[in-house]
């Protein structure tokens, strides 16, 4: 039996030994809080979070068909840490694992990824107590796993985006190239802020001997992918006339060539090729003059295929009709500074030329006669409703840069030559793109479309942005352009290229150009030559525009009129456009 | 009769034989006392909860394991079909198509005609089809990605993966490419 006091006591004790241990517990505290609290704050540094990039993929640019021209892909970087590299290495070959002199092993990756050997040697032995060396950048997975196959214990991998242009040099213009930083041309880098990820924010934590400590990943910020820029063109089609346009380019010894297919009703462009076009897969395919899209920046003296323009504009006045009567001479000096005159592509005395008749035979005499109706103020005015002088809708890079949208000289600042060539295409500039968009205008009865080369941002979420909503502009009346339409058909059907660029059952409307080219302030023997129209001529569903730029033999627009018949069919079949069911109207060409 | 305090009994002389005393349990004690069943039964299924806790925490982590090898399994074929998609992207190419269009002796069709269904009027002028389409130059628009030959040879095609003819098809041609390779009108 337990006495009180024994029983005091052994509740003494107890409760001894529990104070003794929280005062031990008590010391431990104090000095860890206080006493040991800068060396282990310093300790748990080395614990710190490790924050992390992570990458999204950057945006695929694919055209009408959604057939892909620009697409992210995966390379993988083969890495290696000279510091674990020992004279033999261990690798697997045919299922076993055999030790082979590290040499002999680096022999095989060089073999595999296609390097030389002694190149990876110098990259081991360059600093042997580095972590980190690059081996060889950006292999294939093909490759890539036949490196990683051999199990070699200082081999690692990293993964790099890279980016392929599966269609090569097919719209290699409008697409445009990456740099090592950046896009550096076309669609790639002007559309950046559609095609560019977003890059997310993950942080994980990381031992004192640097190993990353597991289940500690942190995602706070998920990556964005880029969007998919929607381009407006026809693949094939583009294929076709770049094609085209290498073809007989160099046949007729030209410098460069260009080729603009124009949806008329929309102003959407279809095709827009530039020769030479680089491939963006091999950035020294062409030199660094073709290397961008010379159709859309580039400027040049347009001649005779802006001669539509003046009609227009005097048939929206009201001061012609097709039949006007004007007996033109061979030469023509009347508002010039002495010395200067104007002349026609042929010489001939003088002619009783309806306002058609004009048209038909291009002749610059009698287009600055009918315009002189116009005041000054009126051929500037429809020449800026027209586009020109201005950067399309596009927007394309470059294009708003001063000198690459062409120059349209305004009513204070032309001189007296000026006033009257600027009629026929010299004195004035243009780009491609701008003559497409007057072949649009007057095809779509006077209304011009905002030509538009992107149709969209698709992002990933299904979300669409920078969709365009095409606004028409009228800048001549219906009539105007339907009649500038059918005094052109007179070119087609009448003129003397008309057994090359007529379709049976189709009727074409077109007209010619051959534009001087300045050079040091005078003109000389070079020459723009360039065939524009559109199809079919009584209700137009295309404009085509060919140029070919200083071409060494055929310095007319007979060279341009092979490659415009050719895309012009090439357009009737891809697109199906129906054949013509009424005639033309006889309009006469003399009187 | 004794004054003396009380004191603790010591063993010793007996007074008389010793009789074993035991306390008789009321009912209310009897039933206060522990069981030995409840017991068993409580320990059991301490045990056998913490045996299924260690169970289920082996499966969790083979599971975990196994999540983490089909991931890894995803993610390797996910490469794969990258790469294949790309390749795939590269023969779909324009360049790619025409040239294996020539190689099978395909040409550029002629002029479209148009069957208007509601009246039955054909419109447009037919013209035989005929040339290549790259012309006598061939392909001058380069593709940097289509390296070596990727030119399909229908004949070893169709040896390498056999399809057996069905239809009447050709007409004792020595190795006609079996129907459905490629497309030929009925007669």
């Amino acid at each position: 039996m337990t006495t009180t006091r024994q029983t005091a006591r052994r509740l003494q004790l107890t409760v001894l030994a529990v104070l003794a241990v929280v005062g031990l517990f008590v010391v431990k505290l104090v000095d860890l809080q206080v006493v040991r609290a800068e060396e282990l704050t310093v300790a748990a540094e080395s614990r710190r979070t490790i924050p992390v990039t992570t990458h999204g993929i950057r945006g695929s640019i694919v055209d009408a068909n959604g057939v892909v021209l620009a697409d992210s892909v995966e390379r993988y970087d083969i890495t290696a840490a000279p510091v674990n590299v020992k004279p033999t290495t261990f690798i697997t070959q045919d299922g076993e694992r055999v030790e082979v002199s590290t040499v002999e092993a680096v022999a095989k990756i060089a073999e595999l990824t296609g390097t030389s050997s002694a190149d990876l040697m110098a990259e081991l032995t360059a600093d042997p107590s580095s972590q980190f060396a690059y081996l060889v950048k950006a292999v294939d997975l093909a490759t890539f796993q036949a490196v990683w196959d051999l199990d070699i214990a200082w081999v690692y991998s990293d993964m790099r985006p890279s980016r392929v242009y599966p269609s090569g040099a097919i719209a290699g213009n409008l697409v445009g190239f990456l740099g090592t930083d950046e896009p550096l041309a076309g669609t790639e880098r002007r559309w950046d802020e559609c095609l560019a990820s977003t890059p997310g924010q993950s942080s994980y934590e990381r031992g004192a001997d640097g190993v990353r400590l597991p289940g500690s990943l942190v995602v706070e910020q998920e990556p964005v992918d880029g969007a998919t820029v929607h381009l407006t063109i026809d693949s094939d089609l583009q294929w076709f006339a770049q094609q085209a346009l290498a073809t007989r380019g160099t046949e007729v010894g030209a410098d460069w060539g260009t080729a603009m297919v124009v949806r008329v009703a929309t102003g959407e462009i279809v095709a827009a090729a530039d020769w030479p076009s680089i491939d963006p897969n091999d950035l020294n395919s062409v030199g660094p003059n073709d290397a961008g899209a010379r159709s859309f920046v580039a400027p040049f003296e347009p001649g005779s295929i802006m001669k539509p323009v003046a009609f227009a504009a005097l048939l929206d006045q009201g001061l012609i009709t097709p039949n006007t009567q004007l007996v033109v001479p061979g030469n023509y000096t009347e508002g010039l500074p002495p010395g200067e005159n104007i002349t026609d592509v042929f010489s001939h005395g003088d002619l009783r030329w309806t306002a058609t008749g004009i048209l038909m035979n291009s002749s610059n005499i009698g287009t600055v006669m009918l315009s002189n109706q116009l005041t000054e103020k009126q051929k500037y005015e429809y020449f800026m409703k027209f586009g020109f002088g201005q950067p399309t809708a596009v927007d394309f890079l470059g294009e708003s840069v001063p000198g690459n949208h062409g120059r349209v000289f305004s009513p204070e600042e032309i001189d007296s030559v000026s006033e009257k060539t600027q009629m026929f295409g010299q004195g004035i500039t243009a780009t491609s793109a701008q003559m497409a968009s007057l072949y649009q205008t007057l095809g779509n009865g006077g209304v011009r479309m905002p030509l538009t080369l992107v149709a969209g941002c698709e992002w990933p979420d299904g979300t669409w942005t920078n969709v365009p909503v095409p606004q028409g502009e009228r800048v001549v009346s219906e009539y105007a352009a339907d009649t500038t339409i059918q005094m052109m058909e007179t070119v087609a059907s009448q003129g003397g290229l008309r057994s090359v660029i007529s379709i049976p059952g189709y009727r074409v409307a077109a007209k010619t150009g051959t534009g001087e080219v300045a050079e040091n302030g005078r003109y000389g023997a070079e020459r723009i030559v360039s065939l524009a129209g559109v199809v079919p001529a009584d209700d137009p569903e295309y404009a085509i525009v060919v140029t070919f730029g200083k071409p060494d033999i055929m310095k007319s627009s007979a060279a341009a009129a092979p490659t415009f018949n050719a895309i012009m069919e090439q357009v009737i079949k891809t697109f199906r456009v129906q054949p013509s069911t009424e005639a033309a109207p006889n309009l006469p060409l003399t009187w | 009769m004794s004054a003396l305090p009380l004191a603790s009994p010591r063993p010793g002389r007996r007074s008389a034989p010793e009789r074993h005393l035991e306390v008789a349990p009321t009912r209310a004690q009897r039933r206060a006392r522990p069981r030995l069943l409840p017991a068993i039964v409580t320990m059991g299924g301490i045990g056998a909860i913490l045996l299924a806790q260690l169970l289920l925490s082996i499966v969790l982590a083979d599971g975990a394991y196994r999540i983490a090898d089909l991931q890894r399994d995803q993610r390797s074929l996910q490469r794969e079909e990258q790469a294949l998609a790309e390749q795939l992207e590269v023969l779909s190419s324009t360049q790619n198509l025409t040239a294996n269009a020539e190689h099978l002796g395909m040409i550029a069709s002629g002029n479209p005609v148009f069957l208007d269904l509601s009246t039955g009027a054909v419109s447009g002028n037919p013209t035989p089809a005929g040339g290549s389409l790259t012309g006598a130059t061939g392909n001058q628009i380069g593709n940097s990605l289509l390296s070596g030959s990727t030119l399909v040879d229908p004949v070893t095609a169709t040896a390498t993966n056999p399809v057996t003819p069905t239809g009447t098809g050709a007409s004792g041609a020595t190795t006609p490419p079996p129907p459905g390779m490629i497309p030929s009108p009925t007669r």
